[in-house]
């Protein structure tokens, strides 16, 4: 049974938005989890088998806070902003491949929708910022203005990198040149900037300078409470999953690496299940990643995150889209290059840090 | 419009404290800043202020303790070992010594918690989660092993004039020799997380710089004088208790900033584990009491005294006065944290406001003390 | 690099380490002999009476001032049954202001008043100040709970 183009197109919207929502909240979960095992603790252990049903609970509490707006701010802009941060965010899914028919809408410039859509909610963290009438959370809009900003441009040039070898700006084409070699291996300069830079992306450690508790108490969100808050915190998370899809569909191979279910071997709905298992562990791993980095590093300062953007991601992501074109042009050979760059790349952080 | 007109800016003040979580109690502190640039800073000081001083005046000399647990609360028993070594020379008695033994190996304990807390406290200021859980957890297992000998977590009100309040719990040695590797353990993996961290290194190298000429002006003592190159510690240039028997090194930083200070705190605890080991290998049996008097008729000749400790966060002093009687008359405690403070100003020249935040952790400032 | 590798190694070590932390009121653990809680009175089973003569010097002594102590003839005495001729009349601590300090047990001259393992005063109801029977209940509490007979070395020390 087919369903016309237009509610077959909302239904997937529909239940993507739902599982959105499952994922997130069980992303926080697995974030206060893994967390709390680092720090050797136990973690949320009350609320059901091992705390399993803290987030629902918290969520349901955010709920029915009260929902304050501070008296002198700005009214408009401060009760916009979540909804601005939020909604791009959420239009990331449009394009995401779960599998190859597992997509509200296969674009053909899918990569290109996705890094339009991936700086857009830094207008709503700058509305909250400057909406908020605080202090702390204007410093903080305005250093998440300056940082999404400046990460957009390297994070644009690395997956360009993957867009110039693949030839494809659709995401499920990209996602079947890797049925062989993942491009983690042909790219690793690229992953590796890609993987920084979507980490001050997403403003999450070691680049939450943005919310950093310990300088603005929560930046931009300071003044937020209840669902407004709970708001922010989802869009956080699903541009957490948004981003960690992406990784896992162009460098990690999506559904079709390293088992492709081969024509006749799997079909339906069981090679469907292979291929969303394979994404989602992906996917997963890389999320953990994050956290594990999240438990393990302190903050960068905001110039040296600059500094860091514009005289190290920028130019090594120059340098990954030339290895690249080279390779288009003159043989695959070249991409040996970028392990060089990658170990140049290392070497230069290092340097940078013990100056 | 004219240009000029158009980029007209104003500083802001911000304000850092009382209830901010970066300012380690309740200090506080306005920055004025130019975007993210700290323009100036005006401290206060005083929300924790008891009036340690004067309270003391109206306590029995051995009372007096208990306040001074409750100046530095994080090196409690540097505290009572100043004050305990100050009665001791008026009243001119000495402790036995497995008294002394104990006082040196609960005050290095001391230290390695209180260095502890400043691990967990400075990693926080840098950004970072888990180094303060890492500290607790290590912080726990002396935490524990000073209640079992006291009686109490924080406030122990264990040394008195002429020796301890009672004798250290059976198989105490035997405990703490157990307990030393992994504490030493504790103190290797903090290391490993923090210290050759990229991140946590572009944040502390070259920030906060003090030189050795400003932090001897400005009167600064312990790990932020060390760390700025001046090889001071009281344990070495006015040695008391057992410290002239003891073999150890005084870490000594090159540049005096955050960086050095985080090291030098870390490497003293090296140290303090090194110290505790020779003490217990060495710590005798016997009396842990030499006798004075009890409380109505504990009596003080006339006569004053200044007497100063190392304590984690540099040269604690207390000058004792007393007019006889069973009160002591003046008692002025030499805060180094306070003066550690002072030298707030001139570090936080051309930083930025998250600086700011690591430059007054790297002080390690307790406020019970700042403010008496 | 290498210092970020080796930080998510430790990490990654730690991650797979029993947690330290228990769930508190579920578990608890174990408190140290010598801890020192709010103070209780000791009661004389041998003549079915508190030590405490109510003499007011504990209450002279706390630095917080949290105690208030009066002082009656022992009925007692008068009959022979003891030899205490002064008995302790009226005694509360107001533990909310208690700093757990043990001064009071240390220059108390009838070892009368020890520091019991009660610490712990949450509640519904703000039942902060703990009078005669609650002082004694605290004390007999402690020594069922750690076996400790009358007479602790940390006596008479101040």
């Amino acid at each position: 049974m087919t369903l016309p183009a237009d509610i077959d197109a909302l239904v997937r919207l529909f239940v993507v938005a739902n599982v959105v929502l499952l994922v997130v909240l069980v992303l926080i979960y697995i974030e206060r989890k893994v967390l709390a095992h680092i720090q050797q603790r136990l973690g949320p252990m009350r609320t059901g088998f091992h705390g399993i049903l803290q987030t629902p609970a918290d969520a349901i509490k955010l709920l029915i806070k009260e929902d304050l707006t501070p008296q002198s701010a700005d009214r408009w802009v401060f009760q916009l902003a979540p909804f601005l941060v939020f909604v791009p965010i959420f239009m990331m899914f449009v394009t995401i491949p779960f599998t190859g028919e597992l997509v509200v809408r296969n674009l053909d410039l899918g990569i290109f929708y996705l890094v339009a859509f991936s700086s857009l909610h830094v207008v709503g963290l700058l509305m909250a910022g400057w909406g908020s009438d605080n202090k702390y959370a204007l410093l903080g809009g305005v250093r998440a203005a300056a940082q999404l900003i400046s990460f957009e441009l390297p994070l644009a040039f690395a997956i360009l990198g993957v867009v110039v070898w693949s030839g494809s700006l659709n995401l499920k084409e990209i996602v079947e040149l890797q049925t062989g070699i993942p491009f983690l291996l042909l790219q690793p300069l690229g992953v590796l900037i890609f993987l920084v830079a979507s980490l001050a992306e997403l403003s999450r450690t070691p680049f939450d300078i943005p919310t950093a508790e310990s300088e603005v108490i929560g930046g931009p969100l300071v003044e937020y409470s209840g669902m407004r808050w709970s708001i922010f915190m989802l869009a956080e998370y699903a541009s957490l999953f948004a981003t960690a899809a992406i990784a896992a569909a162009i460098y990690l191979g999506g559904w079709e690496w390293p088992f492709a279910p081969r024509a006749g071997e799997l079909d339906g709905w069981a090679a469907r299940l292979a291929g969303v298992t394979w994404f989602v562990i992906k996917t997963l791993g890389l999320i953990i990643l994050v956290f594990w980095l999240r438990g393990t590093l302190p903050r960068l300062r905001i110039d040296q995150l600059m500094g860091f953007a514009w005289k190290m991601l920028i130019p090594f992501s120059f340098i990954n889209l030339i290895i690249t074109a080279a390779a288009v042009v003159y043989g695959g050979v070249i991409l040996l290059a970028g392990w060089l760059a990658t170990g140049g790349f290392a070497y230069a952080v290092y340097i940078r840090s013990r100056r | 419009m004219t240009t000029e007109r158009a980029l007209r800016t104003v500083d802001m003040h911000i304000n850092v404290g009382p209830q901010h979580p970066a300012t380690h109690g309740v200090f506080r502190m306005v920055l004025e800043v130019d975007g993210e640039r700290v323009a100036g800073c005006t401290p206060y000081i005083g929300y924790l202020h008891r009036g340690f001083e004067k309270l003391a005046e109206n306590e029995e000399w051995q009372e007096v303790i208990i306040h001074l647990d409750r100046t530095d609360y994080i090196s409690q028993f540097n505290n009572e070992l100043c004050y305990a070594m100050g009665m001791e020379r008026l009243l001119g008695v000495e402790p036995p010594e497995r008294a002394e033994y104990a006082r040196v190996i609960l005050a290095e304990l001391n230290r390695i918690v209180s260095h502890m807390m400043f691990y967990g406290a400075f990693g926080a200021d840098v950004g970072a989660l888990t180094p303060f859980l890492y500290a607790f957890r290590e912080r726990e297992r002396l935490q524990r092993l000073f209640e079992a000998v006291s009686g109490a977590r924080l406030m122990h009100f264990y040394f008195r004039a002429g020796g301890l309040k009672e004798d250290l719990p059976e198989g105490f040695a035997d405990e703490l020799r157990r307990m030393l590797p992994a504490v030493q353990h504790g103190i290797d993996e903090c290391d490993r997380l923090l210290t050759q961290n990229e991140v946590f290194l572009s944040r502390t190298v070259g920030v906060g710089k003090l030189a050795a000429s400003e932090a001897i002006a400005y009167g600064c003592s312990g790990p932020v004088l060390r760390a700025s190159g001046v090889r001071e510690d009281v344990r070495r240039s006015d040695p008391y208790s057992l410290y002239p028997t003891l073999d150890f090194d005084v870490p000594v930083g090159k540049n005096g900033d955050c960086f050095d200070r985080y090291w030098v705190r870390l490497a003293e605890m090296r140290e303090s584990v090194r110290i505790v080991q020779q003490c217990l290998d060495r710590l005798p049996e016997g009396p842990i009491r030499t006798p004075v008097p009890r409380y109505p008729h504990f009596r003080v000749e006339p006569g004053e005294i200044y007497v100063h400790t190392e304590n984690p966060r540099g040269d604690y002093g207390l000058y004792l006065v007393s007019k006889g009687g069973v009160q002591p008359y003046r008692v002025k405690l030499r805060s180094p944290c306070f003066c550690n403070l002072m030298a707030l100003g001139p570090m936080l020249r051309d930083s930025y406001l998250a600086d700011a935040v690591v430059i007054l952790g790297s002080l390690d400032i307790v406020l019970g003390e700042v403010d008496r | 690099m290498l210092g970020v590798l080796k930080g998510l190694v430790t990490t990654w070590k730690t991650h797979w380490r029993a947690p330290v932390t228990v769930q508190y009121p579920d578990e608890r653990l174990p408190l140290q002999p010598r801890y020192m809680g709010f103070p209780g009175l000791m009661w004389d089973a041998e003549h079915d009476e508190p030590f405490c003569t109510g003499c007011q010097v504990c209450m002279r002594y706390c630095p917080t001032g949290c105690m208030f102590v009066e002082m009656k003839d022992n009925p007692k005495f008068a009959t022979g049954e003891s030899k205490r001729r002064k008995i302790v009349a009226d005694f509360t601590i107001n533990l909310s202001r208690c700093i757990s300090c043990s001064i009071c047990v240390e220059v108390c001259n009838f070892e009368a008043i020890e520091m019991t393992h009660h610490h712990e005063r949450a509640g519904y109801y703000p039942d902060q100040v703990a009078g005669l029977p609650t002082l004694f209940q605290m004390s007999a509490d402690h020594r069922a709970g750690v076996g400790q007979k009358p007479g602790h070395e940390t006596r008479n020390l101040l």
